[in-house]
């Protein structure tokens, strides 16, 4: 018997060494009217779940960039990288779960004017000031904008707008 | 234009149905004589027709459909073909680009209805757009691992002028199947393969689509390993050869069932290890060692059974660089294989003669005696697929088509008309129950227009036999909704379409009226009037392991 390999498990990298069913992914796709479609079907179809989903347009014309988190339900987790990448309007898929990431959110809220101070301090900016309240932005970690929405909870809130992440590598 | 595009990607059958959406296609076919159309008598059936047309070939199915119900009656045929990778293309036609989304007549959303069963599809508002995505859309059905692709072309884009272009060179950034073999991984496969004490080889229908028979008969020989394979992979290894297995999974054979759950080494080869290969998965091949895992669809490493060798490539290419590294085959490999034919001798293939009534599988043996390895046989989905598949002797590639994946009933009769328009030269058989074939039998005007030397074997035994047996063996005994005793006598329908057909009742009229199909140029029907009991054995029970299979009974 030769030296057997270990077999090539899906990719053990969340921050309490099991495996994280969460993937979270940075994919380049094809413009087109049945894209979003698409992805969001392969998701539904395979017993997947979406966590959260940003999509802008990318650097090159005709493409976009999305940043999906998604739950691999009872699927091996490599599942949700491999069965994207099959799709034609799927160019590249780059799963960056517990990579070195730069990851952004961005929350907009209106706010009554007498909170705008504290928010300030923490990093809010002030978008516009208007008799009914004040509406303010901020952007960090999710774990940093969740924090931030918490306190507007705390405080009351006219109205609150949360987007999805999006990820760069810190290290190209 | 989309004729000519058709012409240029060397089409020579469309299998198809004019409506509303596709009349301007319809109104110039008739300047194209080389594409030459059949007119079935429902979209299901041009869509299994395509699909047994490619399968019995090797050239894409070409399928053309009016939109809304039209197109709709094209997904089971797009499913089917899809589960079981074979590549086809289906233009739709669709409303005006300008009336799209506003609920016209005969309007449907066929994109989003398709979507998940083909392999890829698109939608053509702009003429423009259309030279390259007829030319981009083959390339997807036929590279790679095949499948069908939709081409849903709104109306008045048939009906725009165009100017004549050939289409620029394919860039296609998003599709780029996979050739190159892993070298390194190929030497660690062949060689754990080699030295393993307990190996077996396991053969899809990859080996099929990659014709890649040739170079698993050389590497399997070289390893001295046994070669079993699945339902679809029928054909990829002759069943007479010394180290065949014959069929793995749920209804395989005892020996290769055996065989798998004491391997130590297990080759998996262009197949997609379901779970009607598997059986219950945490039980399956308990004692392998080392999975290695051949699929040029990377996607299929690791979604059922995790490898320790992945090879993402070409079934032939990646065989063919696994045999040079096959030296030294372990000592102990003379064991394994009187061991496994002790097991074949232990558990042979069987069935009950002599309950008085005539057995499937004494027709299937009457048949094959006939036929030898010469002649295509399309079977249906049921009880009548897998005597078939089991009671034939397939020594050659090609000769079985059956819908394995989905497992569509009514397939059986217009995926052999297809197989008999793609191989005029092979004799072609279509075995079904008397169930399927009434799902899908008004194409049998198609057989008889066309004058098709095709033989229908109907194995009638009055119920839907697999649900029958199932429900006696796993649900209870509770009989409930299989009894078709309202059937049409179909000698009586063969003569309404206009066909010969026979009754046969007994084993004694088996040779004569299989002599009478044979010296009939032209389709020809045989209703066999089986045991309403058989059974098809061996069966692993529903959510047992491979282990626990069930043999025919002694009687």
């Amino acid at each position: 018997m030769i030296e057997t390999p270990q077999p090539k498990a899906a990719p053990t990298t969340s921050p309490q060494g099991g495996e994280a069913r969460v993937r979270v992914l940075s994919v380049l796709v094809e413009d087109g009217s049945n894209t979003l479609s698409k992805i969001s079907g392969l998701i539904r179809r395979r017993g997947f779940h979406v966590r959260s989903i940003s999509v802008g347009p990318s650097r090159q014309p005709g493409r976009s960039r999305m940043t999906l988190s998604v739950d691999a339900g009872h699927a091996e987790t490599d599942q949700v990288r491999k069965q994207l990448e099959r799709l034609v309007e799927v160019i590249e898929v780059e799963d960056v779960t517990g990579e070195d990431v730069h990851s952004r959110e961005l929350v907009v809220a209106k706010v009554k004017a007498s909170q705008v101070g504290g928010l300030v301090e923490r990093g809010a900016k002030v978008l516009n000031t208007a008799a009914d309240g004040t509406t303010v932005e901020f952007s960090g970690e999710g774990k940093d904008v969740g924090d931030f929405i918490d306190e507007l909870m705390r405080h009351g809130v006219l109205d609150v707008a949360r987007s999805g992440p999006v990820v760069m590598r810190r290290t190209a | 234009m989309i004729l000519e595009a058709l012409e240029r990607e060397g089409v020579e059958y469309i299998f198809g149905y004019p409506g509303g959406a596709n009349l301007p296609i319809y109104q110039h076919l008739p300047e194209h004589p080389k594409l030459k159309h059949i007119l079935v008598r429902h979209e299901q059936g041009a869509a299994h027709m395509a699909d047994g047309y490619a399968r019995a070939c090797g050239k894409p199915g070409v399928v053309f459909a009016t939109s809304g119900p039209g197109a709709l009656n094209l997904v089971t045929g797009l499913c089917t073909a899809y589960m079981d990778s074979v590549p086809m293309i289906a233009i739709t036609g669709q409303v005006n680009s300008t009336a799209v989304g506003r609920d016209a007549f005969q309007e449907s959303d066929v994109i989003g209805a398709t979507s998940s069963v083909t392999k890829h599809s698109y939608l053509v508002t702009s003429i423009d757009q259309l030279p390259r995505v007829i030319h981009e859309a083959f390339h997807i059905a036929t590279t790679g691992r095949p499948g069908p692709v939709l081409i849903d072309i709104c109306k008045d884009v048939q009906q725009a002028d165009a100017e004549r272009v050939t289409p620029d060179r394919l860039e296609i950034p998003g599709y780029q199947p996979n050739g190159h073999v892993d070298l390194d991984n190929a030497r660690l496969a062949a060689r754990a393969l080699a030295s393993a004490e307990r190996p077996v080889i396991l053969a899809g229908h990859g080996v099929l689509l990659s014709r890649a028979e040739h170079e698993l008969f050389k590497f399997a020989e070289k390893a001295a390993a046994p070669v079993g394979t699945t339902l679809l992979g029928i054909g990829a290894f002759p069943v007479n050869h010394p180290l065949s297995l014959h069929m793995t999974g749920f209804m395989g054979t005892g020996w290769n069932l055996k065989a798998v759950q004491n391997a130590d080494v297990l080759m998996m080869v262009g197949m997609r290890v379901d779970d009607r290969v598997t059986a219950r998965l945490a039980d399956f091949a308990p004692n392998v060692k080392t999975f290695i895992h051949v699929d040029i669809d990377g996607s299929e490493m690791g979604k059922n059974v995790r490898p320790h060798i992945e090879l993402v490539a070409d079934a032939r290419n990646a065989l063919e660089a696994m045999t040079p590294h096959v030296s030294e085959v372990d000592a102990g490999r003379g064991r394994w294989l009187a061991q496994i034919d002790a097991w074949r001798e232990e558990h042979p293939l069987k069935y009950t003669h002599s309950n008085g009534h005539l057995q499937p599988q004494d027709v299937l043996i009457d048949m094959y005696k006939r036929c030898r390895s010469e002649a295509i046989v399309v079977a249906d989905v049921g009880q009548n697929q897998i005597w078939a598949a089991l009671w034939w002797n397939y020594n050659r590639p090609g000769l079985f088509i059956n819908s394995g994946g989905a497992g569509t009933m009514g397939f059986a009769l217009p995926a052999a008309i297809g197989a008999k328009f793609g191989r005029p030269d092979k004799a072609v058989w279509c075995v079904a129950g008397e169930g399927g074939f009434v799902m899908t039998a008004q194409e049998l005007s198609v057989a008889v227009e066309h004058n098709l030397d095709i033989k229908i074997v109907i194995l009638n035994n009055f119920s839907l036999g697999m649900v029958r047996q199932f429900q006696d063996d796993f649900y209870g005994g509770v009989r409930s909704q299989v009894d078709m005793t309202h059937i049409p006598d179909f000698v009586k329908l063969a003569d309404a379409y206009g066909l010969p057909g026979i009754r046969v009742d007994s084993l004694d009229q088996v040779g004569p009226a299989m002599d009478a199909a044979e010296k009939t140029k032209g389709p020809f029907l045989i209703d066999f009037r089986i045991d309403p009991e058989a059974n098809v054995y061996p069966i692993v029970p529903l959510g047992k392991s491979l282990n626990d299979f069930w043999e025919a009974p002694d009687k």
